[in-house]
């Protein structure tokens, strides 16, 4: 029951840092993919549709390892806070960003709300790789926690690579390369997919896990719900495939 | 670490909380009504009823971002600030948090999305499904965060082996009436809020005597009549809670008796709640006695059109109802929470022993006034938000792209006519 919960935290890991990788690194090229209002209002309807559906798989990994490992959440947190509150603290930001910036129709509103969106979007993708550099490097704060801020750049490199296929084709251009490296959807997904899954080798699961009828509840209703959940993100998928040609509500 | 840390965490949790709540209980009685009227806006095909459902929808859609972002951080501070409690309790708390997050707010989230991106480019009954999967899901939602509460209120089925709680009766757990009966409470609860909530906006419009004279009208019965429906469920379902309350929060005999025990088996400490508790149960019931006299007022209204658009004082009255059932959710979560003090998880872990042992105070202040900052930020403008929306009425609505043709609004048309 203990590795079926491990497989299934990696999949949500792995699930989120794909998706929600992609909108979270459109968020850091903000700036560079849209000039203008208008550019910058498509950028942002390119994943407008999938960024609920993205941050959703955080949301469940976090709820599966309260549920399967209440020990490791508690040491990961604590040992990690002043990363974890930078990483909420973005998080808020960026997603306040992204439900206010079309509410009020007036230059000096979109500008602090698209500046949210971005310095969000940078903060989470920084403390992402902080946060997998150090459990990396050992656990606790240490010199992983610095040398993994790099990794925040995978999250841009992965969000051009959507914006190459979501933009349209005058934008599109654009997300070609970032810092000369071709943008390639694929590729960085393997990464963003791989690296939760090398930094959780290291982790004590058995250590931590639940103990009774609590785990075996969780990984059994989630097995059984998970083709479900895969439905309907693939639901989201087919609806909004294709480049995206107008301005979305946000 | 010292008290101050325990005081820090325990009012950061509760701003969070209560935050999260304010909007949540709003979310919930208000899915419901958007998506009562889009099953009337499809059935029937009325121009009214689409824009009502914009209208309100675009409303729900503003407040459910807050709710969405304070859960967030709430469910990460259980792990930041009360790692005790996952230490001693997490095999069995965590587990419906978990089925909250796979089975009820993934769905939801995901559906959510569907709906707001998805206006007018999906059949529209898959659309009308969409926003009653969120709805159910809300309620799928409330249910298992409230059965994870119900376990902290009044811990069943469970041992503790070593010292760590181990859950062995799931039935216990997912039925346990601190549970069950509080779902309900918070249902009606909610359908009351979004009841008043919706008068309110339609008192305004009516007493204002703008345009949409019809708009409103029917607005004002679908909140007056959630009012009439909700009043009495929601305080039978609170009263039967009272079955099952914790005996120091009762006081009297089985109090004494209680704190006898605890004394017993934990060490002498103070085992009564703090005076709150009293301050929060009066409060609620105060706000239920002027909300069932306003639905008396209602039930004499609700029959005819036009006694609901005429009187001033009828307008005024609704709109002046809005924050009641705001204040008794409130004082009824302090009654709830602060009533179980000094327990978390009632008569198996103190709330001292809950807090996170690592954490200084340093990091601790730290994140309180970031948290709090934030959040004061985003409940003001989220708040302007809705107030701006309610006042501009439904030619104000961006749900839905270009809603049909309102003449009233003499801004200048959008460069960028959104399509969806």
């Amino acid at each position: 029951m203990e590795s079926l919960a491990v497989v299934l935290l990696a999949v949500f890991s792995a699930g989120y840092l794909v998706l929600a990788g992609a909108d979270v690194g459109v968020g850091m090229l903000l700036p560079w993919l849209g000039r203008d209002e208008r550019e910058r209002r498509l950028v942002i309807a390119s994943f407008a549709p999938f960024f609920l559906g993205n941050e959703v798989w955080l949301v469940a990994a976090a709820g599966l390892a309260a549920g399967a490992f209440p020990g490791l959440e508690h040491e990961l947190l604590t040992e990690l806070y002043p990363l974890f509150v930078v990483l909420l603290v973005g998080w808020v930001v960026r997603d306040m960003g992204l439900w206010l910036r079309g509410r009020v129709d007036a230059a000096a509103w979109r500008v602090v709300w698209d500046g949210a969106v971005v310095a969000g979007s940078w903060a989470l993708a920084l403390a992402w790789g902080s946060v997998l550099g150090s459990v990396l490097g050992g656990g606790g704060l240490n010199a992983g926690s610095v040398l993994g801020l790099p990794l925040a750049l995978v999250f841009a490199w992965h969000g051009a690579g959507f914006a190459r296929w979501r933009l349209p084709v005058g934008l599109a251009g654009r997300a070609a390369r970032v810092g000369g490296v071709p943008s390639r959807y694929g590729v960085s997904a393997v990464v963003l997919a791989v690296a939760p899954v090398v930094a959780g080798v290291r982790l004590p699961w058995s250590e931590s896990a639940a103990d009774g009828a609590g785990l075996t509840m969780t990984a059994v209703v989630t097995v059984v719900v998970l083709p479900l959940l895969v439905a309907a993100q693939a639901l989201v998928w087919w609806t909004f495939r294709g480049r995206v040609e107008s301005p979305s509500y946000l | 670490m010292g008290g101050d840390g325990l005081g820090l965490a325990q009012v950061q949790f509760a701003l969070t909380a209560g935050t999260h709540f304010l909007f949540v209980a709003l979310t919930l009685g208000l899915a419901t009504l958007v998506a009562l009227m889009q099953t009337r806006a499809v059935v029937s095909g009325g121009a009214v009823h689409e824009r009502m459902v914009r209208f309100w929808g675009q409303l729900y859609v503003v407040n459910y971002a807050v709710g969405i972002v304070t859960g967030l951080v709430m469910e990460f501070q259980f792990g930041l600030n009360w790692s005790g409690m996952s230490r001693v309790t997490g095999s069995v708390f965590g587990a419906p948090l978990a089925l909250e997050t796979i089975v009820a707010f993934f769905v939801e989230s995901t559906f959510l999305g569907l709906w707001i991106f998805g206006w007018d480019r999906l059949n529209r009954w898959v659309h009308l499904g969409l926003i009653w999967v969120v709805t159910l899901t809300a309620y799928l939602s409330a249910y298992f965060v409230l059965v994870a509460n119900g376990w902290l209120q009044r811990p069943v089925g469970f041992e503790m082996v070593g010292g760590v709680a181990r859950l062995t009766d799931a039935g216990a757990l997912l039925t346990n009436p601190t549970a069950v009966v509080a779902f309900f409470h918070v249902l009606f609860g909610g359908l009351l809020t979004a009841g008043f909530f919706v008068a309110g906006v339609s008192g305004y419009h009516l007493l204002r005597r703008t345009a949409e004279v019809e708009f409103f009208r029917r607005s004002m019965r679908v909140g007056l009549v959630t009012v009439i429906v909700s009043v009495m469920p929601v305080v039978i379902f609170g009263g039967m809670q009272f079955e099952y309350v914790q005996p120091t929060k009762s006081g009297g005999h089985d109090a004494a008796a209680a704190v006898a025990d605890f004394t017993a088996r934990f060490g002498p400490d103070d085992y009564t709640p703090p005076g709150l508790t009293d301050v929060g149960a009066g409060l609620m019931m105060g706000m239920w006695s002027l909300m069932i006299l306003v639905a008396a007022v209602a039930l004499v209204k609700v029959w005819f059109g036009r006694w609901l658009v005429r009187g001033r004082v009828f307008h005024i009255l609704m709109i002046a109802s809005v924050p009641l059932p705001y204040v008794a959710m409130l004082s009824g979560w302090v009654f709830r929470e602060v009533g179980r003090q000094p327990w978390t998880v009632y008569g198996v872990l103190k709330t001292r022993d809950a807090l996170s042992p690592g954490v200084g105070s340093g990091a601790l202040a730290a994140s309180f006034v970031v948290f709090t900052v934030l959040f004061a930020g985003l409940f003001v403008v989220n708040g302007w938000l809705l107030a701006r929306f309610a006042r501009r009425g439904p030619g104000g609505a961006g749900l839905g792209g270009s809603p049909p043709a309102d003449p009233a609004d003499p801004v200048e048309p959008p460069v960028l006519s959104p399509t969806f």
